[in-house]
């Protein structure tokens, strides 16, 4: 319990950080600060249970059981020891910020952050669910980006690259998490780790193994992913300590340290880690010989020690793990501590660069102590804790030879690593001298520089102190890394920590590296030109700049297809895929279909030959009127196809939708050039291809997939009851109307938006201009007289006539559609006398609402009868009418078939053309 | 058979036209589609039997012989709503929608090189 | 209850065109917040009424269950009208605070849409899903070119002329599908797609149709060529609603049609592989707020209906829940993306900077949804990235866990594109940026409410998942459905 507490203070501060930064200002760190040590001593609380008693803080609740992932959080001693870590240098840094912050608000977005990565960091440690375990994972990754990034232009960059990198790091960890759940059917960490047989057995191991490594490198900086570290030194000394020094970079480690009792037995695990390891160790360390900034010099010291971490981690003996325990806590204390020193030297001289400072110790004798305290524990001299940790490392590295996974008879094992590892440490201690000599060494070269306040330095006190203490007498940390042991190796061995072991072969390495790295300090300028000179050609940073700028460039070029603004080069791909579809199906139609029943008659070919020319010569066509006349034969001899196949009612409604097509087109048409833009030759031919093959797919499916089974038994039902049901005789108008109304209603809706449609994208004429000249307007004068008459005369007989046809609907031929249509016509012939620019008769928007809104409403009534859209019957006293539900439908149908046809008349009839045709089309 | 063969002209013949530079053409293209599509829903009912579905007084022979008007309904809502799109798709014609992308512009207004330069390549690329 | 099922599409159409002849633009204003907000209320009713697996039927003008057409309510449907309506909703909101609405079609337009919407999510009739897709379009058509700019009508062109051929293949598959089976009632057609190589077929033409309707890969050409250029809510409602439809039914039918057959999974497992690298990639490559957003639906339809690929409970379950995750995150990016183009007059990344110190609360809103895109914890998208990768696994889909897995990563890079352009990084210099204005008051919220909702499913995802296993039970064993739906 008291664990949740602890996370959810922190969470809380983090919360109320900004509210208090808003009135605090930079003094935000002092209260934040106390809270860190409040949870602190929450966690501290259980030190006793857990590292005494070797006890295990437990808290579960169910968090999404249908992933079986649980709230799980649990206090062993490897959770304990970075929890201190994450809660104690938290709690310095907090109240080293108020110092080095400028005065003035505006610090509530990185307390807030700090705080809340604290919380994050402190869930990864403390997790018992590796969901969970992963929440706090990328958590930290994105406050660390946030952190960086929000340091205006300097910061985006680096910041980018410290977060693909890691977070490409954290789907690793996150394949690696989904595949350890689901071989081992929990997500809890501690029940996954007491499965290593079953977990061994599944041949996902090895892929889990792989991915986490690769997790952990790349969040704890380890070759060749090493490069966003330094990168992220742009961030302000604050985060860089705490982030990118003492925790989130600890993230790594700490999996690696959790996941090790898994892989303990595979020679592979140790050896990789191992290799990477040491070779970051010592490659680190000889980037950071490199660097004249303080800051990068640590940034690439903290690359190198977490190498040395690993390597440790890699060694996997009871011995390896408890020094890498121990060296991640003495870590923390130094590097955290020269951090903040370097930040005080920044701020007090103004620049961090070791060729422009000199002699500070004569003005900051107290910095420069505190900074030759870590710099020593870091160096590993006595009596520093830094010593004790190599100390220990060294003897681990040794016993590599007789680790359990290592091959019998490779002794040199131990000798190798021991020995790579006292180059490292050499380095170390050389590049540890020269930040001290770089900085404090000589004679005073600035004027006016005065130690900082002790508020400022106290901070880096503390733990530079501990550094020391803590090296004098480190028994006191021997049951917790005993502990932690257990935690990682599932094997008890009682740490031994000391300051003085007697004449070991440790201690003679030890002497060996002062000896070494002292030899390399005295030849700094030699070894310094050397070094310089084995710079790589490129860094990590430019290569990944440059993988990302290729990858948008790729992404431009695999985009551009889509791009394209020509409608032919879009359509290809649907009709494409069609074919391709279809065809393969076609080939693969697995079961033969049934014999065909025999559907053709002579008569049908004759219609199809006639189809063939006129689309054929539609296609060839370039002259639009003739194009749009061939149009109309097609119509024509597609809707006599209908007639011969028993469709009156789609046969009449073919032809009058293809006459107000044509009315329509042909008040476009005269809007644009005479003739079709002719079009590139390779592009004809590859749309006549498609066409072919087009053609003859969908051919070739209707002809398989059709006419082989008889007569449905709903077209049964349909044919037997419609007249029963409904009182009406015209099966499809039933259908339409009555049994299938929603589709009606549908249809209706579409031509209702269509007509709106027309409204909008033509807006009425502000004003009106003379029309171009077309063939309406030759009408409107002269010949027009005829038209006059026509219109006097002819339109109302029309409009009657649809009133009629409209009437019959339900019995014969005819019904709301057909009518309207006819009305349409007729609307159309009293509308075309008039010329294009006199306004309409009726208004469209009105007809349209009336017409859907009625037939929606129509609908309604059903609901007497139990479901919308029921037909009702009933009988209409005048003249004995049978009124139905489905006429007053129908007659909604009727008004929104007019009011399309009113709107397409009047916005297309008149002679505005939309400023934004104007020339476009007249080319 | 005939109606296959019929769909196929149609299909051909509608491709071919929506792959042509020009929305009039295209919008024809549709239309000649829209014909092949109505006719497959007809041929789905199976055109052995071609009585019309007025049923006034039909005897159960005429029934057995009546064609199947469940997808006489579907292409005719089918029709509609082809024609309802096809006026709007010509109505884009008159607005000044014809296929032309070498004035083609980036959103927000601003003319942006990569697209226009993307575009004017597929004037002369075409379907591919 | 049942009996009412139809009044979703007649409700919103008939207020639709009282919207249309309604003087007054604040009663259009009222029309357009209300109606979805009821479908809303109805839809969380539906919700608990089939979360026990009940399939609410309703066979409208009450004739025989194939002879009407079906109506009815299983889960999925159920969560597809709450999740739609409550996108409406939203974006009804933001243009009533953008001053979209004030044109006078807008309301009545966008109810048409959301009329045709909200019923193909119910209706269990192919010939009628049809005809309720075409209902939802032809809005979109207009909605689409409502300014008649260069831009939109070179956009509404191609957007047109592809939906176009889309409907034009779903009637072919349609016929054909009547000229093998005998109907078109989803609840008759059960399994019908593993017994005759016939429907199978006419199905695989089916889904072509569907799947031009959702984008996915090669057919998705035409929405990342049309969704960045109509007016910011236009897009979110478009993105919220349209490829939406296309996902459910490619759900909705893959399920029902090819129960108990899997021979075809691997089809869609590639296709859907396809889209997820090229959409991203596409993505990365583009210039505006917008067009990244746009391109990038590529690529997460191609997550969602991988879910389908992988099939099973666990299969769908998982694409489920990413449909939902995805729809509420994406509708939420393209709303801020409006509010950047209105607060800079301009979408173009190379032309912004520094806007999250001038806009905080709009920088949370972005970054909260870009990073539930990405899958990043706490949002619902990390949810949704574990269930489905977690499914691969489990259903040995290693190549497509691993896939969806890194594209996700080439997301964070699209993301981070648009994120240093337009929120960190310097202020644009003064010449070549537009005149900025002021946003009306609040027009952020929508976008950040969303994002929250976001953030709330992603804390606690164990309500939504569970539905979503429930609805994919639904559709993993679709025998409920057909026996409510044909009787």
């Amino acid at each position: 319990m008291i664990l949740v507490w602890a996370l959810a203070t922190m969470v809380v501060a983090a919360g109320l950080a900004p509210f208090l930064a808003a009135r605090l200002g930079r003094a935000t760190g002092y209260p934040l600060a106390a809270v860190f040590v409040a949870v602190l001593a929450m966690v501290m609380s259980q030190y006793r249970e857990v590292v005494v008693d070797h006890e295990t803080i437990e808290y579960v609740r169910p968090w999404i059981p249908v992933l079986r992932a649980s709230f799980a959080l649990r206090l062993d001693g490897l959770s304990l020891l970075f929890s201190i870590v994450v809660l104690g240098v938290g709690a310095l840094i907090m109240l080293y910020c108020p110092r080095y912050l400028s005065a003035g608000s505006g610090h509530g977005r990185l307390f807030g952050i700090l705080t809340f990565f604290a919380a994050a960091m402190l869930t990864l440690v403390l997790a018992d669910d590796v969901v969970l375990l992963f929440v706090g994972w990328e958590l930290t990754t994105l406050c660390s980006f946030l952190l960086v990034g929000g340091r205006g232009l300097a910061g985006a960059k680096p910041a980018t690259r410290a977060f693909v990198i890691t977070a490409g790091g954290g789907l690793a960890l996150l394949a690696a998490v989904i595949m350890l759940s689901v071989v081992a059917g929990t997500t809890r960490l501690s029940e996954i780790l007491q499965q290593t047989d079953v977990i061994a057995e599944s041949p996902l191991y090895p892929w889990i193994g792989a991915l986490t490594v690769v997790a952990a490198l790349s969040k704890s900086a380890q070759l060749p992913l090493h490069f966003w570290l330094p990168d992220a030194m742009v961030a302000i000394t604050p985060v860089s300590a705490y982030l990118h020094a003492a925790t989130l970079v600890k993230g790594g480690v700490y999996v690696l340290l959790r996941f090790s009792p898994l892989y303990a037995d595979r020679p592979l695990w140790h050896l990789v880690l191992m290799a990477v390891g040491l070779v970051t160790a010592v490659v680190g360390a000889l980037f950071a010989m490199q660097q004249h900034d303080l800051k990068s010099i640590l940034a690439y010291s903290t690359v190198s020690q977490l190498g040395w971490i690993i390597a440790l981690v890699g060694v996997g003996t009871t011995a390896a793990l408890a020094a890498a325990a121990l060296h991640t806590f003495a870590h923390a204390l130094f590097k955290a501590t020269l951090f903040m020193l370097v930040g005080i030297i920044d701020r007090e001289a103004g620049s961090r660069d070791i060729r422009e400072l000199e002699g500070l110790w004569r003005v900051m004798p107290i910095t420069a102590t505190l900074t030759a305290f870590a710099a020593l524990s870091m160096a590993g001299i006595p009596p520093f804790v830094g010593f004790v940790s190599k100390e220990e490392a060294y003897y681990a590295f040794l016993s590599t030879s007789d680790a359990d996974w290592t091959p019998l008879g490779a002794d040199w094992t131990g000798g190798l690593s021991a020995g790579i590892a006292v180059l490292a440490a050499s380095l170390t201690f050389a590049y540890g001298f020269r930040i001290l000599h770089g900085a404090f060494g000589g004679r005073i070269a600035q004027r006016g520089l005065y130690e900082p306040s002790a508020a400022f330095w106290l901070p880096a006190a503390v733990p530079a102190v501990a550094g020391l203490v803590l090296g004098l007498y480190p028994q006191v940390l021997n049951p917790l890394v005993t502990r932690t042991v257990v935690d990682t190796a599932f094997q008890v061995s009682e740490a031994d920590l000391a300051l003085w072991h007697g004449f070991t072969v440790a201690l003679a390495l030890s002497v060996l590296t002062i000896v070494i790295g002292g030899a390399l300090f005295v030849r700094r300028e030699q070894v310094e030109d050397l070094v310089l000179r084995v710079r790589l050609p490129f860094t990590g940073a430019q290569v990944f700049d440059r993988v990302y700028e290729g990858a948008i460039r790729f992404g431009a070029d695999v985009g551009r297809p889509a791009r394209s603004g020509a409608t032919g080069a879009q359509l290809a791909w649907p009709l494409g895929a069609l074919v391709l579809l279809a065809g393969v199906g076609l080939l693969w139609l697995r079961d033969p279909p049934p014999a065909p029943l025999p559907t053709t008659e002579a008569g049908d070919w004759a219609l199809v030959a006639l189809l063939a020319v006129a689309v054929a010569a539609l296609a060839g066509v370039g002259n639009r009127l003739a194009a749009l006349g061939l149009l109309g034969v097609v119509g024509l001899v597609v809707a006599s196809v209908f007639l011969s196949l028993g469709a009156p009612d789609l046969a009449l409604t073919q032809v009058l939708v293809e006459i107000l097509t044509v009315v329509v087109a042909v008040l476009v048409l005269r809007r644009l050039p005479l003739r079709f833009r002719r079009v590139a030759r390779p592009q004809q031919s590859a749309a006549a291809v498609l066409a072919v093959a087009s053609g003859l797919t969908v051919g070739t499916a209707t002809y398989l997939l059709t006419g082989r089974r008889e007569r449905s038994e709903i077209a049964d039902y349909l044919l037997v009851e419609a007249e029963e049901a409904t009182g009406g005789t015209n099966v499809v108008n039933t259908v339409l109307v009555d049994f299938r109304g929603l589709d009606t209603l549908g249809e209706v809706a579409v031509l209702a938006v269509a007509g709106l449609g027309l409204l909008v994208l033509l807006a009425a004429p502000r004003e009106r201009d003379p029309a171009p000249a077309g063939p309406i307007d030759t009408l409107a004068d002269g010949a027009g007289v005829v038209f006059r008459i026509a219109g006097r005369v002819l339109g109302p007989v029309v409009v009657l006539l649809s009133v009629w046809l409209l009437l019959r609907g339900h019995d014969e031929p005819g019904g709301g559609f057909i009518a309207a249509l006819v009305a349409g016509a007729g609307v159309a012939i009293m509308q075309l006398p008039r010329g294009p620019d006199a306004g309409p008769r009726l208004p469209a928007r009105p007809l349209i609402a009336a017409g859907l809104g009625l037939a929606a409403v129509t609908g309604a009534l059903g609901f007497l009868d139990g479901s919308y859209l029921r037909p009702l019957t009933g009988e209409l006293p005048v003249l004995g009418l049978k009124l139905t539900s489905s006429l007053v439908f129908d007659v909604g149908v009727f008004l929104v078939v007019v009011g399309l046809v009113v709107a397409a008349l009047d916005r297309l009839a008149s002679g505005q053309v939309p400023v934004a045709a104007g020339d476009g089309d007249r080319r | 058979m005939s109606v296959a063969v019929a769909v196929a002209v149609l299909v051909a013949g509608g491709v071919y036209l929506v792959l042509q530079l020009g929305l009039v053409r295209v919008a024809f293209g549709f239309v000649l589609l829209g014909h092949a599509a109505n006719l497959v829903l007809l041929a789905s009912g199976g055109v052995g039997r071609r009585t019309a579905p007025l049923v006034g007084g039909a005897t159960d022979e005429e029934i057995a012989t009546t064609a199947d008007p469940l997808p006489q309904a579907f292409a005719l809502t089918a029709i509609v709503i082809t024609f309802g799109i096809t006026v709007y798709l010509l109505a884009l014609v008159a607005a000044g929608a014809d296929d032309d992308p070498s004035a083609e512009k980036s959103p927000a207004g601003e003319p942006d090189p990569a697209r226009s330069e993307a575009s004017a390549a597929d004037e002369t690329e075409g379907p591919s | 209850m049942n009996a009412l099922l139809p009044l979703v599409v007649a409700g919103p159409l008939l207020s639709a065109m009282v919207a249309l002849t309604a003087g007054s633009p604040r009663l259009r204003r009222a029309l357009g917040l209300v109606v979805p907000a009821a479908v809303l209320v109805a839809a969380v009713a539906l919700v608990t009424a089939t979360s026990d697996g009940d399939v609410l039927v309703a066979q409208v003008a009450g004739w025989p269950a194939g002879v009407s057409i079906s109506f009815a309510a299983d889960l999925l449907g159920a969560l597809m009208l709450a999740l739609t309506s409550l996108l409406v909703l939203v974006c009804m909101a933001y243009a009533a605070i953008s001053g979209d609405d004030r044109d006078p079609y807008y309301v009545p337009l966008a109810l048409v849409l959301s009329a045709g919407t909200f019923g193909a999510f119910l209706t269990a009739d192919l010939f009628n899903l049809f005809v309720l897709i075409e209902i939802a379009l032809i809005p979109s058509y207009v909605l689409m070119t409502r300014t008649g700019s260069r831009e939109e009508l070179g956009a509404g062109r191609i957007y047109l002329t592809v939906n176009l051929t889309a409907s034009t293949v779903f009637l072919f598959g349609v016929g054909l599908l009547y000229g093998t089976a005998g109907t078109v009632n989803l609840g008759q057609l059960v399994g019908a797609g593993a017994e005759s190589g016939g429907v199978a077929l006419a199905t695989g033409v089916l889904l072509v149709a569907l799947a031009i309707k959702a984008a996915l890969v090669p057919v998705h050409g035409w929405l990342p060529r049309s969704y960045p250029y109509p007016s910011p809510v236009v897009t979110a409602l478009f993105s919220g609603l349209l490829t939406k439809i296309g996902v459910y039914a490619i759900f909705r039918v893959y399920t029902v049609i090819f129960s108990g057959e899997s021979r075809w999974d691997v089809v869609v497992v590639v296709v859907t592989i396809a889209s997820m690298v090229v959409g991203v990639l596409g993505a990365l490559g583009e210039t505006t707020v917008r067009a990244v957003l746009a391109f990038h639906m590529v690529s997460q339809v191609g997550y969602i209906v991988l879910g389908v690929g992988i099939g099973g409970v666990v299969g769908l379950s998982a694409g489920i829940f990413y449909l939902l995750h995805h729809t509420v995150v994406k509708t939420s990016l393209f709303l801020s993306a409006g509010v950047v183009e209105r607060v800079e007059g301009t979408g173009r990344i190379d032309r912004l900077g520094g806007l999250a110190r001038r806009q905080p609360l709009l920088g949370v809103a972005f970054m909260g949804a870009a990073l539930s895109l990405v899958g990043i914890p706490p949002f619902s998208g990390f949810v949704a990235k574990y269930v489905l990768i977690r499914a691969g696994v489990v259903d040995g889909q290693h190549v497509a866990a691993a896939v969806a897995l890194v594209v996700s990563l080439f997301t964070l890079l699209s993301m981070l594109k648009v994120w240093n352009g337009v929120f960190w990084g310097g202020e644009p210099t003064r010449d070549d940026r537009l005149a900025p204005l002021i946003p009306p008051r609040g027009m952020v919220v929508p976008g950040l409410v969303l994002a929250a909702l976001s953030l709330l499913v992603g804390v606690s995802p164990e309500w939504l998942l569970w539905l979503s296993d429930r609805a994919a039970a639904g559709l993993a064993d679709p025998s409920t459905y057909a026996t409510a739906v044909a009787g």
